[in-house]
């Protein structure tokens, strides 16, 4: 048959339904004039053509039949099948909001991973389409060090680059938003002219920043606000376009606001404001480089800060792309040679952004998806061993349906639709779970971070929506699948002699399984969470090598109130007198960065006297500018030498700190150390002095490092952080140092004020943030394993009523048959936590780059999740088993 | 799809498909409705087969869904309403196809039950 005519048979529709009927009173007509006209009378002529015509509504339905396709009548099998499952599970409510109840908890704690994971890697950036495949270059040296390009390498890289179909650059900083003492800091991004083009971010009002904004150094003193910024500071001010804003103490024209949906590129941070990357010298950027002026910003390839990013052409791969970008920066290098040490360009898709957030966080998230799906696992265990004590109980049912002459399948199908019928109220109200856990996860995050903004891309949408009908769909088959086999096999005759002892040894051997498995898997959880805490025990008990309580630190930058290096050197000066005329206060001093605050310093190229670095050496370390004081201030030991003082000023010789570290390293040791030289960047030699204990630099959990101290009298920065301890509590403390910089000067913008210990907390979030998780899911795995064990024993204890009558009967004691069950429960137990501690240990291995402090095979957490878990099984035992014992044997044996 | 004979004792399931063909073959000499091929079936078969309702209706409209057969409305020669199905050309292949697999079938079922003595075969 052709297609059109099968496509028109396709199209014909349905039954004619009047059409039908009055065809069949037409027949009925027909037959009964036949009949009167053989002589009958209407009445008994009508009657006998009606019943010689059989059912009408039958007949109708069968011609009905015939114009529906086949899957209708499948479909209207399944909707009769949900709407039984429905009542079927109605009837059981214990049952069936027990199952919702552990599907909701296992879908919602994944749900909730899966979200983060998909505002992490999947779709990182906000407002902006196919965002995790847009890559990233960075420059990596010889050491491993990943840095970003400057702006002449981007400018050749854009212009030469055909793997890309663009590339825009872009680098966040901190920069301070309105004048004078009103300013404060926000996140900002510095943006190439073709950066919302690329991105295909839109502005909400006004315009976005435009490649005619990319011309010429300081020609366009133009700003795009964020959406929220606009929202906050500016109360939504329809006439913001052509208002002017200061940023940095300079003047920019307000373009435009973007996009409600955009934050930015820069993971995690929310950016509030966009400035043309031409606008870097007016502003006074420099980006940690002090080989650079800002004037010299935009043409020193030595000021590296941009990280250039683009989507790729189509049919191009990222390895293409490398390939090209590794050729472009050979040429490049050969051309304009660097100081700098070799490296080479790499291309990576976004997620691996050199020091972003995904890139810190995905080890974590896929620890947390792992235990995310254990917690499922046992949840879907603890949901087939509920399914398939229900299917025992309604073996009679099925024993009928097959009877009757229902085909296994029909009843799998049956079973299988009931299991997704339970699924679906779990998924959803797993999303809801979700929905509201991520809020106050997130709270947490940015109570953390305050005052700077966070922003996390975890809206609950259609992929999560998805994620989580696939997972219900999964375990639905997972905990329904194998009893709804196990069920059609039934012996129909023992059903009918209504026998309901166990008797299958495979249908206890299933439920044996189960036991050990939700055992194994729920101290596999708790050895992850145990491991967790005890790591964040330790990272707070750490001795971090200084002693952050008492102190502050307030932080200024005296060129956002234009003062040049004299008279920036006398405000510090006062500041520093002023505070220490206090008699409250122990001591002050002033450091260019705080120690432990998670977030990288630049380190710089450093020379060591005495040793000659291997050919293409990456020889860079971290220093900190630090006043007098310093170490006494912070309680750093002194290993050896003295600690800088105030005569070591610019008209003194060069002088330097260095920590042990570095003693040990190129030294010998602390003692060998004083009097050796060493060199930082470009400066002069400068002549060791002391040295410093090891302190934690930037994370807690961070492997030793060489460091230097510069004194600040001969290393100025015009931006410092005040340090003053007292044992004044650390609020007031705080207050006393603002007023001291107001003292001074009334108009200079405080970047931020605040404790020292605050600020480190920040170091902590992720093992805080981690431990939490785990810990969550340990104790949600635990209760729910607890809980599957004892339904599935009591159970087992059940079955054996009429046995424990018999034993009873023949003079067993109660204690006896405690026993006899507890025994079995034990061995189930322990065959679990064999299998789980065997399990533990494999992931002690994945899990050991978040641990700190802890060995991956601690000891005192394994026993630990090993007393919990055997005590969960004894519980789960114990308790059935006693109720057991206590019944009366006459009753039991009546029981059949 | 089954056909009742008047004696209980002889009723004869028929294979599927034949109902299909019987009443392509009843329309070959012209429209009909449905009242009167149950009639011309059952007179055709001197009152062997007789069609119940409930299997010609639900049959017809199979017929008109795969296009075997059109209906239209019109008038008996008794002047009565009634619905007139007639042969379409598609139906008429149908038919010749029908008809051929039922004389295949009819051939091989006689041979089985009233085998000819081939040589070497035991009588």
């Amino acid at each position: 048959m052709s297609i059109v005519s099968w496509l028109k048979r396709w199209r014909r529709g349905k039954l004619d339904e009047d059409d039908f009927q009055d065809e069949i009173r037409a027949h009925l007509a027909i037959a009964a004039e036949e009949r009167m006209a053989d002589g009958a009378d209407r009445r008994s002529a009508q009657l006998a053509s009606l019943k010689d015509f059989g059912n009408v509504t039958l007949t109708t339905e069968a011609a009905r039949r015939v114009w529906t396709p086949w899957w209708v009548d499948a479909l209207h099998d399944q909707a009769s099948d949900v709407r039984y499952a429905i009542r079927a599970l109605v009837k059981n409510p214990v049952f069936s909001l027990t199952v919702v109840g552990v599907l909701t908890l296992g879908i919602g704690l994944n749900a909730a991973v899966f979200t983060m994971l998909k505002g992490i890697a999947l779709s990182p950036i906000a407002g902006v389409d196919r965002s995790a495949r847009l890559p990233v270059m960075f420059r990596e040296t010889s050491s491993g060090r990943q840095l970003p390009v400057s702006y002449p390498d981007y400018q050749y890289l854009r212009d030469h680059d055909r793997a890309f179909s663009g590339l825009f650059g872009s680098s966040v900083a901190a920069v301070n938003l309105g004048k004078g003492r009103s300013a404060r800091q926000v996140w900002g991004e510095i943006v190439t002219g073709n950066y919302f083009q690329i991105l295909g971010v839109r502005a909400a009002r006004g315009r976005t920043l435009l490649p005619s904004d990319e011309i010429a150094p300081g020609r366009h003193p133009v700003i795009v606000l964020s959406d929220g910024l606009w929202r906050r500071d500016f109360a939504a001010d329809p006439n913001i376009v052509g208002k002017t804003v200061e940023i940095n103490n300079y003047p920019l024209t307000v373009v435009g606001v973007a996009d409600p949906t955009f934050h930015g590129t820069t993971v995690v941070y929310d950016v509030e404001v966009y400035v043309p990357v031409m606008m870097a010298p007016q502003l006074g950027f420099t980006f940690g480089s002090r080989e650079t002026t800002p004037a010299g910003i935009l043409a020193d390839r030595r000021a590296s800060f941009f990280f250039p990013h683009g989507y790729l052409r189509p049919g191009t791969t990222l390895a293409n792309a490398a390939a090209q970008a590794d050729a472009l920066w050979a040429t490049l290098s050969r051309d304009r040679p660097l100081t700098d040490p070799a490296d080479r360009l790499r291309v990576v898709p976004f997620w691996h952004t050199p020091g972003g957030a995904p890139s810190i966080l995905l080890p974590t998230l896929g620890v947390l998806s792992a235990m995310g799906l254990l917690v499922l696992m046992i949840a879907c265990a603890n949901i087939a061993g509920l399914v398939l004590v229900r299917a025992l109980s309604r073996r009679g049912e099925i024993a009928v349906r097959l009877a009757l002459g229902a085909t296994r399948t029909r009843i799998v199908r049956l079973l299988i639709v009931e299991n997704l019928v339970l699924a679906v109220p779990g998924a959803i109200l797993g999303v809801v779970l979700a929905r509201y856990e991520i809020p106050v996860l997130v709270g947490y995050a940015e109570s953390l971070a305050a005052p700077q903004r966070v922003f996390f891309n975890i809206g609950v949408d259609g992929l999560v929506i998805g994620f989580a009908a696939l997972v219900a769909c999964a375990s639905a088959l997972a905990f329904g699948f194998l009893p709804a086999l196990q069920s059609t096999r039934v012996d129909l005759v023992s059903v009918i002699n209504e026998d309901a002892s166990p008797r299958g040894a495979s249908r206890g051997r299933l439920r044996a399984g189960l036991v050990v498995a939700q055992v194994a898997v729920s101290l596999l959880l708790l050895v992850g969470a145990g491991l967790a805490t005890r790591s964040v025990e330790a990272a707070r008990r750490a001795n971090p090598g200084f002693d952050a309580n008492h102190v502050t630190a307030v932080a200024v930058d005296v060129k956002q109130n234009a003062y040049d290096e004299p008279r920036g050197r006398v405000f510090y000066r006062k500041l520093l007198d002023a505070a220490r005329a206090d008699a409250g206060i122990e001591s002050a001093t002033l450091a260019a960065y705080t120690p432990l605050a998670f977030l990288d310093m630049p380190a710089r190229r450093v020379a060591i006297e005495g040793y000659e670095p291997r050919r293409a050496e990456d020889l860079s370390f971290m220093s900190n500018t630090v006043g007098s004081d310093y170490f006494r201030t912070l309680r750093i030991p002194l290993v050896a030498g003295r600690a800088f003082e105030d005569s070591d000023d610019e008209t003194a010789a060069q002088v330097a700190v260095v920590n042990n570290t570095l003693a040990q390293w190129f030294w010998g040791g602390a003692v060998n150390a004083i009097g050796k030289r060493v060199r930082v960047a470009d400066g002069d030699w400068r002549t060791v002095i002391g040295v410093a204990a090891d302190v934690k630099y930037v994370r807690i959990n961070e492997s030793p490092r060489p460091y230097i101290y510069l004194p600040f009298l001969q290393a100025y920065r015009s931006n410092m952080i005040l340090h003053t301890r007292s044992s004044a509590p650390v609020d007031t403390l705080v207050d006393q140092a603002r007023a001291r910089v107001a003292a001074l000067d009334a108009d200079l913008p405080i970047l931020f004020a605040r404790p020292l210990a605050g600020g480190i907390r920040g170091a902590l979030i992720l093992f805080d943030l981690t431990a939490t998780m785990l810990f969550v899911f340990g104790v949600a795995g635990m209760a729910l394993a607890a809980m599957g064990t004892y339904g599935l024993v009591s159970y087992l204890v059940k079955q054996s009523t009429h046995e424990i009558g018999i034993r009873m009967a023949l003079g067993a004691t109660g204690r006896s048959i405690v026993l006899a069950f507890l025994t079995r429960g034990l061995t189930l137990g322990a065959m679990g936590a064999a299998l789980g501690i065997v399990a533990a240990l494999g992931l002690g291995k994945l899990l050991s780059s978040m641990l700190y402090g802890v060995s991956a095979t601690d000891a005192v957490s394994f026993a630990r999740a090993l007393v919990i878990v055997l005590g969960g099984v004894i519980a789960a035992t114990i308790v059935p088993a006693w109720r057991a014992a206590r019944t009366n044997p006459l009753s039991a044996l009546r029981h059949q | 799809m089954t056909l009742h004979s008047y004696r209980p004792d002889a009723r004869t399931e028929l294979l599927h498909g034949t109902l299909d063909m019987l009443i392509l073959r009843t329309l070959q000499w012209g429209p009909h409705h449905g009242y009167a091929i149950g009639q011309t079936i059952r007179a055709q078969s001197s009152d062997v087969l007789q069609v119940e309702a409930g299997s010609l209706y639900p049959a017809l409209q199979r017929l008109a869904r795969k296009g075997w057969v059109t209906a239209k409305w019109g008038q008996t020669e008794a002047n009565q309403r009634a619905k007139f199905y007639r042969i379409t050309p598609e139906g008429k292949k149908q038919l010749l196809r029908e008809e051929s697999r039922w004389t295949e079938l009819v051939d091989a079922i006689g041979r089985v039950m009233k085998p000819a003595v081939t040589p070497g075969t035991k009588e």
